[in-house]
């Protein structure tokens, strides 16, 4: 089990305390200001959670792709008291109940879980961006894994509940014999509220093989468990895309899933789709978007922002690509764009732009409403998907971004990393903090790393904005970002080191 | 409205979905695909030979990973082979000198032109490095290895 564990109290800020404490001097009446109230404790984390992560294991001396969704609880005190997971590992799929475990939430958001079931104990570390969700990153040795979890509400653990339009977005890789391909599908249905599926679209991209939108299957469905177990924690079974499934219930806005299809492996999650006809004025404004995923030459990721007319027209393209440590910035010539929605009013679309000298970016996508949605790349030998939002239409600046942040990153170096961390950022732009790091090649795990840098934003803020980071590992890196901002709670990074990708978000805590 | 037009497609996706014993539904949208210069296209597949000059098993050079040089009858090839961690669990080495055999595509970088292998020979030694669509195999193989070898190689002891 994971030394860490046993720290109730990060060291950085044992090291503040004390500080403080060394410097308050003595008899004074009047004295320092008491530090500032602690924003988040064992307390803050205090109920039930539905996680769900992706990443690398060691299997059969490989690395290997594999997920997990599940739920957890927390009962305010540093106790993980019941939970049930479901794990797609490259020895097949389980359903593991939790049996236990501990957790410790320092006043900057960040913390560290362990959960135990029958084979053992998992760790993890956390970054809460609020009492309801945030960050979780796996760092167990040979193991590396990122995701986030989301307070669950109960009342919502039910097949009623699951009622209206959902858009989803998955990913992984399908096993066909001896064929393993990277893949993504994304799409939406109807859910009745008992337990039937209807109007299910979605489209795959299997290795770089396009399905064209898809009907479902007859057979399509959904159900919430029934037993004892599963029903406790919002877990249900479900078919739908031509994939077999898991999910967990966060709300009845917010499911997560994994695929339970082994040896094939896929997580995602669905939202609520906004109950309105879709048609090419939905899509109008100011979008940031960010996409990951595979390409011939290894992981790819790009992040971005464009403005759609709603006409049908895309302009103002910006976008900053790692395709595994080659960078792309557009625009690189003459950027035009155009989209379509849908004629059956049911929110998918293309979306395409094409550089005079990059060439042509394809995607299709489906609207969760006028300001969200999923999509998924279309280009020739590139499997990726992600979601775009809209992005706010005022200036921004340093000043309206200072605040604490919590984020999760995920990339390779050239193997895998995932990393989970909290910032401060100054209203000059600069920032300080802390993550954890787990390299999964060298089955090292790196906790409590201060991390230094500085946001620049150019222009208005809402294009391509540079953000470096210094951390003191050892030896000392650097990572060098483009952000773009979705809004002052939100931005979106793109690592454009060349030895490095790094995809990853930043949220703001209260 | 919305709904009855969601009946209306709805119903007739499931006529369609009928008539069609297809193992996929009925197909709504065409998918629009365009090619970049980075894709590895296996039409262009080729066919290189020759003596390695030197194995970097982290190059500086994207794509990241291990490439090597090889000196072929006309001139000096970058060969990018994907994770080093991957050849070595395969047990598979390359060294100055190696007579070799690659089959892949060459594509363009900004640097230059970069030779994607797909197959890699040394000798009688040989392992397939990317999918025949020419996607790399680092991080999936191993899920089509058979369950029970799976088993077997996972870590003794180790909780999932």
């Amino acid at each position: 089990m994971n030394t860490r564990m046993n720290r109730l109290v990060p060291l950085a800020w044992l090291f503040v305390a004390f500080f403080a404490a060394a410097c308050g001097g003595g008899g004074s009446s009047s004295g320092p200001p008491p530090p500032p109230a602690a924003k988040f404790s064992n307390a803050t984390l205090a109920g039930q959670y539905a996680l769900s992560m992706t990443g690398t294991e060691l299997c059969a001396g490989q690395a290997s792709i594999f997920s997990r969704a599940g739920s957890f609880i927390a009962d305010g005190n540093g106790h993980i008291v019941g939970g049930l997971e479901d794990i797609n590992v490259c020895t097949g799929v389980q359903t593991l109940s939790f049996t236990g475990g501990q957790y410790s939430v320092g006043p900057d958001g960040r913390g560290s879980i362990s959960l135990t079931n029958n084979t053992g104990t998992t760790t993890y570390s956390i970054a809460l961006s609020t009492a309801t969700q945030g960050f979780i990153g796996q760092t167990d040795a040979n193991t590396t894994a990122s995701g986030s979890f989301q307070r669950q509400n109960p009342a919502a653990f039910a097949n009623a509940a699951i009622n209206g339009g959902y858009v989803f977005d998955f990913k992984g890789a399908e096993v066909a014999g001896t064929a393993v391909n990277v893949a993504s599908i994304v799409g939406r249905f109807d859910a009745d509220g008992g337990g039937n599926v209807s109007n299910g679209l979605f489209d795959s991209n299997i290795a770089g093989t396009l399905s064209g939108q898809q009907t479902f299957l007859p057979g399509s469905f959904y159900k919430v468990d029934s037993n004892s177990d599963g029903s406790a924690f919002g877990r249900g079974t479900a078919h739908i895309a031509g994939q077999d499934f898991a999910f967990y219930i966060v709300d009845a806005t917010r499911v997560k899933f994994i695929g339970t299809g082994f040896p094939s492996v896929f997580i995602g999650e669905a939202f609520t789709q906004q109950n309105i006809a879709f048609n090419v004025a939905s899509l109008s404004g100011s979008y940031a978007f960010s996409i990951d995923g595979t390409s011939s030459s290894g992981p790819i990721a790009a992040a971005g922002r464009f403005t759609a007319d709603g006409g049908g027209n895309v302009t103002n393209i910006v976008a900053d690509e790692n395709n595994n440590g080659g960078v792309a910035l557009l625009p690189n010539g003459t950027l035009t764009g155009t989209y379509t929605v849908d004629a059956n009013q049911l929110g998918g679309g293309t979306l395409t732009w094409t550089d005079s000298k990059a060439g042509t970016s394809s995607f299709i996508f489906y609207l969760v409403s006028p300001t969200q949605a999923v999509f998924q790349e279309t280009d020739s030998q590139i499997v990726s998907d992600g979601s775009f939002s809209a992005q706010t239409t005022s200036s921004i600046s340093t000043a309206a971004l200072a605040g604490d942040y919590v984020f999760g990153w995920n990339g390779i170096s050239p193997d895998p990393e995932d990393f989970i961390g909290q910032l401060t950022l100054t209203s000059s732009g600069t920032f300080s903090g802390f993550m954890d790091l787990n390299e999964f090649t060298s089955g090292k795990q790196f906790f409590d790393i201060p991390v230094k840098g500085s946001l620049a934003l150019i222009g208005d803020g809402t294009q391509a904005n540079t953000f470096k980071v210094d951390a003191q590992t050892t030896p000392p890196s650097t990572f060098n970002f483009t952000v773009y901002v979705v809004n002052e709670n939100t931005l979106l990074l793109v690592g454009v080191d060349t030895n490095r990708l790094v995809i990853g978000t930043m949220r703001r805590q209260p | 409205m919305k709904h009855n037009i969601r009946k209306t497609i709805g119903s007739a996706a499931l006529a369609v979905a009928i008539l069609l014993p297809s193992a996929s539904g009925a197909q709504q949208r065409n998918a629009t695909v365009s090619s970049r210069p980075i894709a590895y296209d296996v039409a262009r597949e080729t066919i290189i030979r020759g003596v390695v000059i030197s194995y970097t098993e982290d190059s500086s050079e994207p794509p990241m990973g291990a490439h090597v040089a090889v000196q072929t009858g006309s001139a000096t090839v970058d060969v990018h082979l994907g994770p080093a961690a991957y050849l070595r669990s395969n047990h598979f080495s390359l060294s100055a000198g190696d007579p070799v055999r690659f089959v892949g595509v060459s594509i363009s970088t900004k640097k230059g032109n970069v030779f994607l292998a797909r197959l890699v020979q040394n000798g009688k030694q040989a392992l397939a490095l990317r999918s025949p669509n020419g996607f790399l195999l680092a991080a999936t193989a191993a899920r089509a290895l058979p369950q029970a070898a799976g088993t077997q190689n996972v870590q003794k002891g180790a909780p999932r």
